[in-house]
């Protein structure tokens, strides 16, 4: 008897354990697992600290534990975080309100408010005793003086802020904005020693509700391990984010990482265009071909300590032309990049590719025709040993000095065929690889000759670098969604335009579109297609290629939508 | 069989009877000779190789990651526009016998410019060292008192300065060019060279024949230079020949990781390119490894030759 | 006996200082700055370099002039306070206590792989002098002392681990040091640094045994009757083992330095060597005397245990 009811109790306790189980079957999915990203050590990250450091991957570190106030799908559409409603801006353009979520907390539970926001920004980004780098973002131009931006605390959930002068791409920099805790900063206000030693901010030790994953391990050039945030603010609808760990691995070559993610021992990491084939074939693991922000180009000197050829729009125009883009993509990324044009990626919502002036393409490729051009423009071919060559104004063969840095397989390898590519119309280019610092300080950095200047990368027209240089080979990433800051390449006020180019022109279609006037998103459209046409033109660089990435996943892996910004949704993947 | 220059003072004789001797002692050992031929095969190939091969820094994209004869490999470009590969098979071929590194320069090529640049680096770096330790060496031994003292302190501080750490730091402050890399191996590795040499020069000065030379009249420099520096000449020559190997490995390591001259074709230069691509062009790092091996062995097969055929006390 | 070592230990000191002022001036007087790899990255988002130059100098103390910087420097050391390491965002010493154990271990664990295996057979060689064995032994010795120790690494991994996939393509710091899994994986890197040693052992205790095996004594063991096993590893091994201390010891300095750190690079092994190298290419002094120092002082400590184990292991030896 007394069997019976253990055999019912039993009985209703499995049914019941059933019905639970089918039940959270349906609601979540499991959260199990670690997922393992690779990354090669010159990606390691500087500094959690993030208002100290200079490079992405800092930032990037720090985004997994702290949510900025929006982040852009692969559409580029706006997706909310922090904010609970989208930025609102006055009519006028100088008024910025932003409204934030009333259930963000830090680590000690008290909430997060917009007092948090308003003292990062005028305590620590503007203050004097920490000199944040990024500072430029957040100023404007008053007559003739740089300001900062004016923040104010409206209450608890927003706050406002004021410029001067219209900037209507100024909302992008607010969309990244993150906040240090008032509480915590406020002991190490003034004295910047302190402030960079603080143990909760190079521990993350703060960040409570504001992201996925919490800090666990960082062991230098190793791994960066993040352990599940189950309090994250957006994980309350479904039970974000699953995966209980959530690591950043460093490997010294790419080589060994892509094994070990054939392996299975990782779950993610990116693919080398020479190994894409392979990957793609593997039952195993998903690869995604995605567009990126990064672009190369060649800068060609304009200054007067570079070939004075390169002082006329034709012969610039002449040279890209005799620079095959699609040799380029073909040849050094397998086919993994796209000719480029301008500095508006065709992923952006501002491109248009009716306006622009297609060099390094059929038709406008061929070395026959760049050496017509070259000719048109003043200058002499001469043959000798059976092959051409281009000579200069003084009668002399052209001889044109490429710097650039090693280190990277693709830049050397692009140097050398871009040399490779203007021999064959008669121009010897000679290769210099030099370190970075060097290429900054006596390359790129100029200064008006005679003069005791302190060096810049921009001293205006007539300032020239201390050692002479042709052409520099350079790679960057863009902002799909406000290009404009493309202008301190090209204006002729730019603080990186280190390759002198002076076109007014372009100063004030870059005026125009950081103003009233760009205000209108179809007048701004009309204004970048104009730019990007202008500047394809004059080329005072030669766009080479956008890159394409290959990103590989174990095939296990959900939930992922491939793109320009595949990594939005990252804390709704998991494993099944 | 005593050293007949020991008793004629003020005659450094190459007696040619004495090298016939060590001739024939060195010759009884079979590596040693072995050692000694890939040597000389390497010098010539390294004096004469670069004269009749291309340019080893001539790019041609159009033959990159070629495998050596006789092996192939696949290589896969992507269309953008239609998501597709075109997969192309690569034949290893007989003019580049080697293969092609990523960018396409013939890999023969450029081990046999490396061969004429290990070989450079190996003798002047290790006939830097070897000249400032003996120098140093004799000049010490010969001076005593403090000047002794100090000099030797000084060697004990570089001595422990950690070797590799000093050669990284002073190459990455001063830039990676061979020039600054055969300086700083040559002026970082004569502690050992100091320190024997003076030993050694310590236990002659007492020997009657000096006795013997100062009692004629000779001047301390006309000793340390027609007495001393030959009798520590076969040790010299030793420790010379075993010192190269290191300084070529050295070389290669500061290639390796990334410190060395980007634009050289040294073999460790050519190492540390290959190792990113370890799994697709995997002959980039094989070939250069193959050839510091044997270059490394036959240095040390001759001069362990060498050290046992100058040995006295060895019975060949 | 005492002051002998007294005066070592001062001695070691004065060299220490020495080093460490060298260092220090090299670091920081060389034409390359720890400000030059943010100025990259500012510079790529089109910053003002100056000011932001300035104000990262301000940070980090490095705007004082040279003579301060030096002397807080030293000030701080001999306070125990190792300073910040501005490339990793962490003090020297946190840097350095989670990183070294993953060179210790490797570097111990060589060692003995290298003792072990190339004393016995260096002793097995000197024993069937001649034979085969011997001059398998010998042309092995020469293979292991001349092949580069980093690129042995990079073809273990070739082969073992991304060809056979016996092993892992890297090293995982998930396991604990003690398990299983982490001796596993310490196999290859520990083959490819401990190689070299190995060989020069053998070379060394093979000649040693063969020098000693001639000697007078020998025979007069063996016509007393002893066992060969007794006249072997009592008497001959014994008088062997003098030299052979002191070569091991010089090895042990000279591996800690450069042969680790190269294989630590190739494998990924996340130990002193990575951190000092990374350290130096960002200009980072104050872990780059640390490291230094270290390396140092474990040189100098070894020195000196080797000369006073000399004096127990002969006692005609003598210091005063």
């Amino acid at each position: 008897m007394n069997s019976t009811v253990l055999k019912c109790g039993i009985s209703a306790v499995i049914v019941a354990a059933l019905l639970t189980l089918s039940l959270s079957g349906c609601a979540t999915p499991a959260t199990r697992g670690s997922f393992i990203e690779g990354d090669v050590s010159g990606g390691e990250a500087e500094t959690l600290n993030w208002i100290l450091a200079a490079d992405a991957s800092s930032f990037g570190y720090v985004g997994y534990t702290l949510e900025s106030l929006a982040n852009y799908d692969n559409k580029f559409n706006i997706v909310l975080r922090c904010l609970a409603r989208d930025i609102e801006v006055s009519p006028d353009g100088l008024v910025y309100t932003i409204t934030i979520r009333d259930d963000l907390e830090w680590s000690d539970g008290s909430k997060v408010t917009a007092e948090d926001y308003v003292y990062t920004l005028e305590n620590l980004m503007f203050s004097d005793w920490l000199n944040y780098n990024y500072k430029d973002d957040w100023q404007e131009d008053v007559g003739g003086k740089n300001v900062y931006v004016t923040p104010a605390v409206i209450n608890d959930t927003t706050f406002t802020i004021k410029r001067q002068t219209v900037q209507p791409e100024f909302v992008y920099t607010l969309y990244n904005l993150i906040p240090y805790p008032k509480y915590i900063a406020v002991k190490y206000e003034g004295n910047v020693e302190a402030f960079t030693q603080a143990r909760e901010f190079n521990d993350l030790s703060y960040t409570g509700n504001l992201g996925p994953y919490k800090f666990k391990q960082w062991l230098k050039n190793d791994k960066y391990v993040l352990s599940r945030n189950p309090g994250y603010f957006l994980g309350k609808y479904d039970g974000a984010p699953f995966f209980e760990e959530y690591v950043v691995k460093m490997f010294g070559t790419s080589a060994v990482m892509q094994a070990a993610l054939e392996a299975g021992d990782i779950t993610y990491c990116g693919i080398e265009p020479q190994n894409v084939a392979k990957f793609k074939k593997m039952p195993g693991v998903n690869v995604y071909t995605v567009p990126t922000r990064g672009y190369n180009i060649i800068a060609y000197n304009q200054r007067e300590n570079g070939w004075e050829g390169l002082r006329k729009k034709e012969v610039r125009q002449a040279l890209s032309m005799a620079i095959d883009k699609e040799t380029i993509a073909r040849k050094i990324f397998l086919g993994f990049a796209e000719p480029a044009y301008s500095f508006i990626p065709s992923s952006s919502p501002w491109y248009s590719d009716n306006t622009v002036m297609k060099l390094g393409v059929a038709p406008l490729n061929g070395k026959q025709e760049a050496m017509e051009m070259l000719k048109a423009a003043g200058y002499e071919y001469t043959s000798s040993d059976g092959r051409d060559v281009l000579l200069g104004k003084d009668g002399k063969p052209v001889k044109l000095l490429m710097v650039t840095t090693p280190g990277s397989d693709v830049v050397e390898s692009m140097s050398l065929l871009i040399k490779q590519e203007l021999a064959a119309v008669g121009i010897d280019v000679e290769v210099k690889w030099v370190q970075w610092p060097t290429l900054l300080r006596q390359y790129m950095m100029n200064r008006e000759p005679g003069t005791n200047q302190e060096p810049r990368y921009n001293n205006g027209l007539r300032a020239v670098s201390d050692e002479a240089w042709d052409m520099t080979l350079m790679g960057h990433n863009t902002d799909p969604l406000a290009p404009s800051g493309s202008r301190v390449f090209f204006a002729s006020d730019g603080g990186l335009n280190s390759f002198g180019f002076f076109n007014d022109g372009v100063d004030q279609l870059f005026q125009k579109v950081r103003s009233r006037e760009g205000m209108n998103k179809d007048d701004r459209s009309v204004m970048y297609g104009e730019l990007a046409r202008v500047i394809s033109e004059e080329q005072p660089v030669d766009f080479i290629t956008y890159t394409r990435a290959n990103r590989g996943f174990q095939k296990n892996v959900k939930g992922i939508e491939p793109g320009i910004n595949m990594g939005y949704n990252y804390y709704l993947w998991r494993f099944e | 069989m005593t050293d007949i220059k020991q008793v004629c003072c003020g005659r450094p004789a190459v007696d040619k009877r004495l090298l016939h001797y060590y001739w024939e002692r060195l010759s009884k050992n079979r590596m040693s000779i072995a050692g000694l031929g890939f040597i000389v095969f390497l010098s010539l190939v390294g004096i004469f190789g670069p004269i009749f091969i291309p340019d080893p820094q001539k790019t041609d994209f159009e033959i990159k990651n070629m495998p050596p004869i006789g092996f192939s490999i696949d290589e896969s470009v992507y269309d953008i526009k239609t998501g597709e590969f075109t997969t192309t098979v690569i034949l290893g071929r007989p003019d580049h016998p080697l293969g092609t590194d990523s960018k396409g320069r013939d890999m023969l090529a450029m081990l046999i410019s490396g061969a004429r640049i290990s070989l450079l680096v190996g003798l002047l770096a290790t006939g830097i060292a070897i000249f400032l330790g003996t120098f140093i060496g004799v000049l010490s031994a010969y001076s005593g008192g403090w000047v002794d003292n100090a000099l030797m302190r000084f060697t004990d501080i570089m001595m422990t300065f950690p070797f590799f750490l000093l050669l990284v730091m002073i190459v990455f402050i001063f830039g990676p060019s061979l020039a600054i890399i055969v300086l700083v191996i040559g002026l970082t590795g004569w502690t050992g060279a100091a320190r024997l040499i003076r030993s050694e020069t310590l236990s002659i000065r007492t020997r009657d024949f000096i006795t013997a030379s100062r009692a004629l009249g000779a001047s301390d420099a006309r000793i340390m230079f027609n007495h001393l520096i030959p009798n520590v000449s076969s040790l010299v020559i030793v420790m010379a020949t075993l010192s190269i190997p290191g300084v070529i490995m050295a070389e290669a390591a500061l290639s390796f990781i990334g410190l060395g001259d980007p634009m050289s074709t040294s073999w460790g230069t050519v190492l540390n390119t290959g190792q990113h691509s370890l799994d697709t062009a995997w002959w980039v790092a094989v070939e250069p490894g193959i050839a510091l091996f044997f270059t490394v062995l036959s240095f040390n097969f001759f001069g362990d030759g060498l050290r046992d055929a100058f040995d006295p006390k060895a019975s060949i | 006996m005492r002051s002998y070592i007294i005066k070592r230990i001062i001695y070691s000191v004065i060299i220490a200082w020495g080093i460490m002022t060298i260092t220090f001036i090299l670091l920081r007087l060389g034409p390359t700055s720890p400000v030059d790899r943010y100025i990259l990255n500012i510079a790529a988002r089109g910053q003002d370099v100056e000011s932001v130059r300035q104000s990262i100098e301000a940070r980090y103390g490095l705007d004082k002039p040279i003579i301060e910087q030096y002397f807080i420097y030293m000030g701080n050391l001999l306070q125990g306070k190792w300073g910040w390491s501005f490339s990793t965002s962490q003090t020297v010493y946190d840097l350095i206590a989670s990183h070294w154990i993953y060179s210790f271990q490797l570097i111990l664990l060589a060692t003995i792989f290298a003792i072990i295996f190339g004393v016995g057979l260096g002793m097995l060689a000197a024993v069937k002098q001649n034979t085969r064995i011997d001059y398998a032994a010998s042309v092995f010795s020469f293979i292991g002392i001349s092949i580069p120790g980093f690129w042995l690494g990079l073809m273990l991994i070739m082969v073992f681990a991304v060809y056979l996939g016996w092993f892992k393509t890297y090293y995982d710091t998930g396991y604990s040091i003690w398990s299983l899994e982490n001796l596993k994986q310490l196999i290859m890197p520990v083959l490819a640094l401990g190689i070299g040693e190995l060989a020069g052992y053998l070379r060394y205790t093979r000649s040693a045994m063969l020098d000693n095996l001639r000697k007078d004594f020998v025979t007069t063991a063996r016509a007393k009757g002893l066992p060969e096993k007794t006249v072997i590893g009592k008497h001959v091994l014994r008088n062997a083992v003098l030299p052979l201390v002191t070569i091991i010891m010089f090895d042990l300095g000279s591996i800690v330095f450069g042969g680790a750190y190269l294989t630590e690079i190739v494998f990924g092994i996340p130990g002193l060597g990575q951190v000092s190298f990374n350290a130096i290419f960002a200009d980072d002094y104050a872990v780059v005397i640390a490291v230094t120092l270290i390396g140092t002082f474990l040189v100098l400590f070894i020195n000196l245990a080797t000369d006073l184990i000399y004096t127990y292991l002969d006692p005609r030896i003598r210091y005063d």
